[in-house]
């Protein structure tokens, strides 16, 4: 009967990848990495950061705080400011005849000679209205003056957004439509894969000519034109278009590994001890399968976030209301020209950090699974 | 200069990394000397240190994952290699000393062609000119036996057969007439005429060229024929050296022993084969029986299955549409008693594995029929045929891809019940399976062990209690001991025994080992490029074979000492 | 091999039928009645009833498949909707300078992969080798566009080495000035992944059985390198090389927009950028077909270096 003391069960594929993973420390930090970045993609999501990117909290082109504020004057709409008595205008005719009349009528008003005239002296018929306008316009423009930052952490984009808070956003939206998209097409490339690889000659025949109509198509060059063609734009947009036309490279990886396993031994043992097709496809073959996909979902997550903000720096990606990496290099490229180098510098910096730490992730992921002799 | 010997090696110790900080010793103070002008066997089975022994030698072993002791010593005429510069040991590989290898059809360039491959060496140790190089070169394929040399020697690999691959390697090793050649299992993936060829072209080289010659296997038979003295290893261990004589005759260690014994003889069929444990266990030999078991055919035995003229052909594409036809099983008809074996043997490409695996429909049969229980098995529907897959089942030649990586010894011998509902449930079919480990010889605990923690032979017994789990009557046995070593294939051969004994299945027993077969068939079909060339009870036929190619078979099988 | 060369175009044939099947999905059905795309462009209402009968929007899609077929096969695709230039004329003026740029680069970055790769091969596993993987692996982290951005900003703007812009009508011309920092900025980027790819091409050769008997033999490792595995991987690095030159042609798009270089991969993105059916059709229509040539081409190349295959 069964034994009262199970025997410990010793460890099958995924528990021997995980020690092996756990040992290499590139690895660890790497996988640390795409975590803090998951852990921040799951706060934005839910809207517990970054929920207000779009307030203009900033000045237009606000530097970062660890640079300084930019130099007064340039600023660009809205700001009121006491900008002190307006200056001397040296090519006042006047000058040196007031200068004289003020010291002759004494010592304090020679001691201003040389002040700038105010309004020679004549009163300002409005005053008192102006007065109370510029009363109200510096309450509610103090609020806003007050409001505006001069930098932010790591400064603003042409709008006054705070950089910081977009490039999260940017985080969420890529890393959003590469999870998805590469769930969905590795999901179609497997089961393409696993069934043309598996039952062979026509079946096989029918899937190879849809991956090479496929194929024949540059990829980008399809997705642009599939871009092209979908007037309307979203994030479910972009992930449909990598999605359905991102399988082949999975297709051809799992069709080969299950015509690979179907001439193997164990595969016509099964067969012989009576297991059906899709017994032998889904019970016997794919556990051995599943590790292939699982590093293709890798390589594809990362292959789509690239994908991604190129698609959106072209436009034809998110919507104008969405934040991605892709657009902050559009916005970036013509900032660069006037010098303002942060929004460049906080997309790339953030993007090149999560894709090499997914890269080196999944390169680890690969070792740990199928070791190999280096 | 004549009693010095030509190598002489000290104390080996080499050990591979298992991971960042571990080593694993594989050889373990091995210490051996190779006179001059002499055939030295060095014998072991898997895992005995002999390769690893012999890339010591040349210094083949990758200086990333292993490392030689810093006490051992390979002195080669004196000089001891390791104490050696890379250059300095680069002028002797190739020159001095070389060797050849198991398989030639990986260990050759294939994108160079064969003269080229051979001129290399000529040209870089004897410093020849290319068309001197390519004159010797023609030379050398002649003196190796390959036919046509001035067409062969721009041909590549891939064009030629295994036999005609081995000879060039040995034509590259001995190009520039070295004073030692190392042959790392040359034969072993070379058909049994073949390998009798190779054999003999070494042994004349080796007279001709007053060179020495250290011959690694696995099979001690194989070395009676050319060796002069046989060194034998186990576990990175000198179990016994000697002079063959003394060796073949009067063995001194357990182990030798055994690895004599516990191959089926073409003389004798005791009714249990010797195996290792018999002779580790101390004392003499006392658990052999010598009581023989008789094998052979009355002509009124019932009959189980009866297959008619099974044919398969194979086809491939030819031309723009046409087809070609390959016919791996011609014309083949026989007759299979309850409880008694067939052996089927013949060498690659006889068609002798096709016969098994459409026999279970693993292939579909091109004509023929099978019949089984008085119906035709071969052409009936799926549908109908899965009542039958229960009780014809198979056993494959690789232990190590029979069994699916990723299930539990458990989950492979449940699988079957699963499917054909045996058993009521879960837990009653787990105890058949502890009952079923326990009769082939396993733990209990391997119940939850995955295939990769067994060996081949350990393996094998688990491929064999997966088919009794559905007791079937008809067992197809593709090479399935071929893979094995020696010792663990008497333990196997011996358990199906009993199996047969027990629940009386008919075995059709497919191998290219013709002393195995003798052992265990009753009757012999000897196969040829897909026909049945004869057939008899297995006594008469190896007395008395009929078909010339049944002599050629029989007279290419290694007998052990004969000079 | 004459029978081989046949029986794959026949083969083409269901494939390029597909595409076009695909393409007339996407532009003829889902994309539309391009009617309210052309009155963005044309104002004159009797110019677009005419191009919707040509292409007979009106007729059932059958007949509109037929004459896109048509189309394909005589070159004619009629007129782009934003320039009015002939979509023929479009692709066969566009084709030069992608080429101009192409071609050097793809011979640069080649032998450049390779020689790294090979001498990579001789260090395996030592820190040099794990320094510049993980260098392939950043620079691989890094979008394209940055490379762009920043290479165009810093060397041609700030340093002035190269023109920030532009395409010049002397050959030799744009050769060197103008393709000298698109391809630059292309060799950049497209070193790391090539490197990683032929890196274990090389690295599965060092590690097979011949290599062991070309150690036995005594030949020595600089030889074993570039004479014994470089023959055998250039065996799969031509093939990958081969069988990208199609996508290198779109691929190059970022950089001929960036650069204002007139090639086909702008081309496209303008089209795409004006919703130019035409321009759009037509190119992705063709470059499949160069794509499927490109293949068979891939194929009997491989026939030609490894003696092993025989194409049947």
């Amino acid at each position: 009967m069964t034994p009262q003391n199970q025997p410990k069960v010793s460890p099958g594929l995924w528990a021997l990848a995980w020690r092996r993973l756990r040992g290499d420390k590139i690895a660890m930090g790497a996988m640390a990495v795409v975590i803090a970045f998951l852990v921040m993609l799951v706060l934005s999501f839910t809207g517990l950061i970054a929920k207000d990117w779009d307030a203009e909290v900033g000045v237009n082109y606000a530097p970062p705080t660890f640079i300084g504020k930019a130099g007064g004057g340039d600023q660009i709409g809205g700001v009121t400011e006491d900008l002190g008595p307006p200056p001397e205008n040296p090519y006042d005719p006047l000058k040196d005849i007031i200068k004289e009349l003020r010291a002759q009528s004494g010592p304090e008003a020679a001691a201003g000679a040389d002040a700038p005239v105010d309004d020679y002296g004549i009163k300002d018929p409005l005053e008192k209205e102006m007065a109370e306008i510029r009363a109200e316009l510096s309450k509610s423009g103090a609020t806003a003056a007050a409001a505006k930052q001069e930098t932010l952490p790591f400064g603003a984009d042409k709008w006054g957004h705070d950089i910081i808070k977009k490039t999260i956003k940017g985080a969420e939206t890529s890393i959003i439509v590469g999870l998805v998209a590469a769930f969905l097409a590795t999901a179609l490339g497997t089961l393409f894969g696993a069934v043309a690889g598996y039952y062979g000659k026509w079946v096989d025949d029918v899937f190879n000519w849809f991956y090479s109509v496929f194929t024949s198509v540059p990829y980008l060059l399809l997705i642009l034109a599939v871009a092209a063609v979908l007037q309307q734009k979203g994030v479910m947009t972009i992930i449909l278009i990598l999605g359905l036309t991102g399988w082949t490279g999975t297709f051809r990886l799992i069709r080969a590994e299950y015509m690979k396993h179907k001439a193997r031994e164990y595969v016509w043992a099964a067969d012989a001890i009576g297991a059906t097709n899709m017994r032998k496809m889904f019970v016997h073959i794919f556990p051995n399968v599943s590790h292939v996909a699982l590093v293709q979902i890798s390589i594809l997550v990362v292959s789509f976030i690239k994908s991604e903000v190129i698609l959106s720096f072209l436009g034809f990606g998110v919507p104008v209301g969405t934040v991605s990496w892709g657009s902050m290099l559009n916005e970036a490229q013509n900032e660069l020209i006037l010098g303002k180098w942060w929004q460049l510098t906080a997309a790339s910096v953030a993007m090149a950090v999560l894709v090499t730490a997914f890269s080196m992730f999944t390169d680890a992921l690969r070792d740990a699974l199928d070791p190999k002799l280096k | 200069m004549e009693n010095t010997p030509l190598l002489k090696v000290s104390d080996l110790r080499v050990s591979f990394k298992t991971d960042k900080t571990h080593y694993v010793e594989a050889v373990k103070g091995v210490s051996f000397e190779i006179p001059r002008n002499k055939t030295v066997a060095l014998v072991g089975e898997s895992g005995s240190g002999k390769s690893v022994s012999s890339l010591a030698v040349m210094g083949l072993l990758d200086p990333n994952t292993s490392k030689i002791d810093a006490s051992s010593r390979l002195e080669f005429e004196g000089r001891n290699l390791l104490e050696m510069s890379i250059a300095q040991r680069r002028d002797l590989c190739g020159k001095e000393i070389s060797m050849i290898f198991q398989e030639p059809m990986t260990s050759l360039n294939p994108v160079f062609t064969v003269g080229f491959q051979i001129a290399e060496v000529l040209r870089l140790h004897m410093g020849m000119s290319p068309k001197q190089a390519r004159a010797r070169a023609i030379e050398l394929l002649d003196e190796v036996g390959i036919p046509n040399p001035k067409q062969k020697i721009d041909a590549y690999p891939s064009q030629m057969s295994g036999g005609q691959q081995q000879r060039v390697m040995i034509a590259m090793a001995i190009a520039c007439e070295p004073k030692l050649l190392i042959a790392d299992e040359p034969t072993t993936a070379l058909d049994v005429t073949i390998q009798k060829q190779i054999i003999d072209l070494i042994a004349a080289l080796q007279k001709k060229h007053h060179m020495s010659v250290l011959f690694i296997t696995h099979d001690l038979a194989l070395v009676g024929e050319i060796a002069d003295e046989v060194i034998v290893m186990r576990n990175g261990e000198i179990r016994e050296a000697g002079d063959i004589h003394q060796i073949f005759e009067a063995p001194r260690d357990a182990y030798t022993k055994a690895l004599l014994r516990c191959r089926p003889s073409l003389d004798s069929r005791p009714m249990r084969l010797p195996v290792i444990d018999d002779f580790m266990k101390g004392g003499d030999e006392p658990a052999i029986t010598h009581q023989e078991r008789s094998r052979g055919l009355t002509g009124d035995e019932e009959i189980v299955l009866e297959v008619k003229n099974l044919g398969k052909s194979f086809y491939t594409r030819e031309g723009l549409f046409g087809k070609k036809e390959f016919q791996a099983v011609k014309d083949v008809s026989f007759k299979l008693p309850r409880g008694k074996t067939l052996g089927v043997v013949g060498e690659s490409g006889s068609g002798k594995t096709t016969v098994g695996l459409t026999l279970l429909r693993l292939h579909q049969a091109t004509k023929g029929q099978a019949f089984f229980d008085g119906k035709d098995i071969l052409s009936m529907s799926e549908k109908e045929f899965l009542n039958y897959k229960r009780r014809i089942q198979i056993i494959f030649q690789n232990p190590y891809a029979s069994l699916n990586p990723r299930f539990t010894i458990g989950q492979i011998l449940l699988e079957p019940m699963r499917i054909h509902n045996i058993g009521a449930n879960d837990d009653e079919r787990t105890a058949m399976a502890y009952q079923l480990l326990k009769r082939v010889g396993l733990p209990e605990a391997a119940f939850h062990r995955y295939p990769h923690e067994f060996s081949g032979g350990q393996r094998q017994r688990i491929a064999i209690a997966r088919c009794l789990t559905l007791k079937p009557e008809v067992l197809v046995c593709d090479e399935s001991v071929s893979a094995l070593d020696v010792s663990v294939q008497a333990q196997v051969l011996n358990l199906l025994q009993e199996l047969q004994e027990e629940y009386k299945m008919s075995y059709i027993f497919i191998s290219h080992d013709l002393a195995v077969v003798k052992y265990i068939a009753d009757q012999v079909m000897v196969m040829n490029h897909g026909e049945v060339v004869e057939m008899a009870n297995s006594d008469e036929l190896y007395r008395d074979p009929k078909h010339p190619y049944t002599r050629t078979l029989l007279g290419a099988i290694p007998r052990g000492l004969t000079h | 091999m004459t029978a081989y060369i046949l029986r794959r175009l026949w083969q083409m044939l269901p494939t390029m039928l597909g595409v076009i099947v695909l393409v007339f999905i996407l532009f003829n059905w889902v994309g539309g009645d391009p009617a309210y795309i052309l009155a963005g462009k044309m104002s004159n209402p009797e110019q677009i009833a005419n191009i919707r009968k040509q292409l007979g929007i009106d007729q059932p899609y059958y007949i509109q498949l037929w004459i896109f077929i048509k189309q394909i096969v005589t070159f004619d695709f009629g007129a782009s909707w934003s320039t009015g230039e002939s979509v023929s004329n479009v692709i066969l003026t566009r084709l030069g300078p992608s080429l101009t740029v192409l071609i050097p680069l793809t011979i640069l970055e080649t032998l450049l992969a390779v020689a790294l790769a090979l001498g990579i091969a001789f260090v395996r596993g030592s820190l040099t080798d794990r320094m510049v993987m993980i260098a392939c692996t950043v620079g691989l982290s890094i979008s394209i566009l940055v490379y762009i951005i920043v290479f165009q900003y810093w060397f041609a703007y700030k340093l002035g080495l190269f023109p920030v812009q532009g395409w010049g009508d002397s050959f030799a011309e744009n050769l060197f000035k103008y393709s000298a920092l698109p391809i630059l900025i292309a060799l950049t980027v497209g070193l790391a992944p090539n490197l990683r790819l032929f890196r274990t091409f090389v690295l599965d050769e060092v590690n097979q059985d011949y290599v062991r008997t070309a150690r036995a033999k005594g030949v020595s490792e600089r030889r074993i390198v570039w004479v014994h595995v470089l023959r055998n991987a250039s065996i799969p690095i031509i093939t990958h090389v081969m069988s990208n030159l199609p996508y290198l042609l779109i691929g190059a798009f970022l950089i001929e927009r960036f650069f204002s270089i007139p090639g086909i991969g702008r081309e496209v993105i303008l089209a795409v950028e004006r919703s130019d059916f035409p321009v759009i059709k037509a190119v992705t229509v063709y470059v499949a077909a160069a794509t499927m040539i490109f293949n068979l081409l891939t194929d009997l190349m491989y026939q030609a270096v490894d003696p092993r295959v025989q194409l049947k």
